[in-house]
């Protein structure tokens, strides 16, 4: 080693020793270094003379003073005797939210994971438009069966409406579908494709996955929309389906889209709508959707309405105009409505009586009160949420998406989570220390219950932190109707004295 | 008394009543005592800490004049207390072969 180190691992040896030296304490830090200074001197002299440096010599010189951090700690350890992690206080306010908090993300991580809260978060999304009806003939009652011939729609399309200014048709068929790269798959089975005017979706205001308009304009050919069952299915979820050339029957088209999975919830099972200009066929029959004018939603007094119409043969039909309007109840009016059933029936299963009373003069300060409501206010703000998911999670776990089972499955568990949460908050609220907002523990029976009358009956419980008593009557009277506080003084600090000092 | 009493009751471990047996030996400094027990840095230090915490051992720094005349810094020297003499009588019956290790005469010859 060339003596030109030498300064260098000195100083890196002097640098070790002094970084040791934070761990001690300050009061003996000086003293503490000195000695390890002094040793380090008489170390070096020891085994790294300054005429014959060498590495080996100077690697016992840095052990010994890495040996300086063991001291170090070991002094600390002796001044500052270990701390031992303070336990959480049991039954603490910040305990409570933090639970609380865990439970709503749970439910919503839950929530987001389930297959059928997705699909019916993305039913919201596709709500169709406001003001639309399906006309069909009067004469069925199964509003399911295609009644509308294609002559009829192509007739009210052409002449000037006072009720309706928008007409879209469509016709479900089996076809089968193939892609045009594909070798002619003769085996594959045929789906269900509504052949329909080209304005359906933008009637109904259905939303549109992957949607390319550039590839859509392209061309002259009719633009094929996927269902995403069949897109998950036949095409692997591929996300550029989007301008792909298809064979639909003897047709060809593009795929121009993919209807989000419940979007569609009109008569009819499609797997993909072919977007038409004009119905090629006359023959057959098929459903109409029409938008109401402001005069027609004016005639719409119920759900559906009696209309009678002119034929391409000016011809008379009787027909029923029914609102496609989404009456099925959203998950969040399911909520609401169970919200409101359950805070209707809380005071059947509980005092909403927070228990504020007190048998003692001391009255808590505003702050200690608005700590306490704000905690309240917390309890509840957290609950609301964990209940609205909890009941999605238990709607949609076990049950399909749009089935009505989940709806009441949502509705049930909804007034029973909120119902029984609300209970459980009041109650916690009442056995809440006003002071520190702890739960009061150690309940002690008191009196006997045959004794009501003549003497006091009931439980004691106390605040461990010793600000309060807290009684709760066994049976109430009339002069003791309600649980009551009692402010504890200072002459019993020395039954806490170890709680205290936590 | 009464503390020397519970000193002496004290068990010491064998690194500690080595190290006290090095003090009482003779080897008064950190270094002295590293280099005839063998013992790291980072083990002897912290027993000698150990050991003046339980005043079996006191130290005390060497006066700056003598540091001076001989151009080196002062020396910090450890010293068995009596409650120290006391537990290492103690430790020697414990341990038997604590003499072997450090003899005294080694000590005085040094």
């Amino acid at each position: 080693m060339t003596p030109a180190f030498m300064p260098v691992l000195r100083l890196f040896d002097q640098a070790l020793i002094c970084a040791a030296s934070l761990v001690v304490p300050n009061r003996q830090r000086a003293e503490w270094r000195q000695e390890w200074q002094s040793e380090l001197w008489h170390v070096r002299r020891s085994c790294a003379p300054a005429d014959c440096a060498a590495w080996p010599s100077e690697q016992r010189v840095m052990s010994f003073c890495l040996g300086a951090f063991q001291d170090a700690f070991c002094l600390r350890r002796q001044c500052m005797p270990l701390r031992l992690p303070r336990p959480a206080k049991q039954g603490s306010a910040a305990q409570c939210i933090l639970a609380l908090a865990a439970i709503l993300f749970a439910c919503y991580a839950t929530a987001l994971f389930l297959p059928g809260v997705r699909a019916e978060r993305s039913l919201m999304v596709g709500q169709v438009n406001p003001g639309l009806v399906m006309i069909q003939n009067a004469g069925y009652s199964d509003n399911a069966s295609p009644t509308i011939r294609p002559r009829q729609y192509k007739t009210w399309k052409a002449r000037r409406q006072q009720y309706f200014d928008g007409f879209a048709f469509y016709r479900v068929e089996s076809n089968s579908v193939t892609q045009q790269s594909a070798l002619a798959n003769s085996n594959a089975s045929p789906w269900g494709v509504a052949h329909a005017s080209t304005n359906l979706f933008a009637l109904l205001g259905l939303p549109l996955r992957f949607a390319d308009p550039v590839h859509n304009s392209a061309d002259n050919l009719p633009a094929l929309i996927l269902s995403e069952a069949k897109w998950t299915r036949e095409f692997a979820a591929d996300p550029h389906i989007a301008g792909t050339v298809v064979r639909v029957g003897n047709r060809t088209a593009r795929i121009a889209g993919v209807a989000p999975n419940g979007s569609w919830k009109l008569p009819g099972k499609a797997d993909a709508w072919l977007l038409e200009p004009e119905p090629e066929t006359t023959s057959g029959a098929g459903y109409v959707i029409a938008r109401l004018t402001p005069a027609g939603a004016a005639e719409m007094w119920t759900q559906c309405v009696h209309i009678t119409a002119y034929g391409p043969d000016d011809s008379q039909d009787d027909l029923l105009g029914v609102s496609i309007e989404d009456y099925r109840p959203s998950p969040w009016s399911i909520y609401l409505f169970a919200l409101l059933l359950a805070l209707l029936a809380l005071p059947a299963i509980t005092s909403v009586s927070l228990g504020e009373s007190s048998v003692s003069p001391q009255n808590t300060s505003w702050t200690r009160r608005l700590t306490r409501w704000s905690f309240l206010s917390t309890k509840i703000a957290l609950l609301l949420p964990i209940v609205y998911f909890a009941s999605l999670d238990t709607a949609y776990a076990f049950t399909t998406p749009y089935s009505n089972a989940s709806a009441y499955i949502q509705l049930v568990s909804t007034f029973a989570l909120c119902l029984f949460g609300m209970r459980w908050i009041l109650r916690d609220q009442r056995q809440r220390c006003p002071v520190c907002l702890r739960l009061v523990e150690h309940p002690a029976q008191v009196g006997q219950a045959s004794r009501t009358f003549l003497a006091w009956n009931g439980t004691e419980l106390m605040c461990m932190d010793g600000h309060t008593l807290l009684h709760v009557p066994g049976i109430p009277t009339s002069w003791f109707g309600a649980q009551r506080w009692l402010y504890l003084d200072t002459s019993w600090d020395f039954l806490f004295a170890g709680s205290l000092g936590d | 008394m009464a503390r020397e009493t519970k000193s002496a009751d004290a068990k010491l471990s064998h690194t500690a009543a080595l190290i006290l047996h090095a003090v009482d030996a003779g080897f008064i400094y950190g270094f002295s005592i590293m280099e005839m027990t063998g013992l790291p840095s980072g083990t002897v230090y912290p027993a000698m800490r150990r050991l003046e915490r339980d005043e079996l051992i006191r130290s005390h720094w060497e006066r700056q004049s003598i540091a001076d005349a001989e151009q080196r810094p002062p020396r910090k020297y450890y010293k068995l207390t009596a409650a120290g003499k006391i537990t290492l009588e103690a430790s020697r019956k414990r341990y038997p072969l604590l003499e072997r290790l450090i003899p005294s005469e080694e000590a005085k010859s040094v």
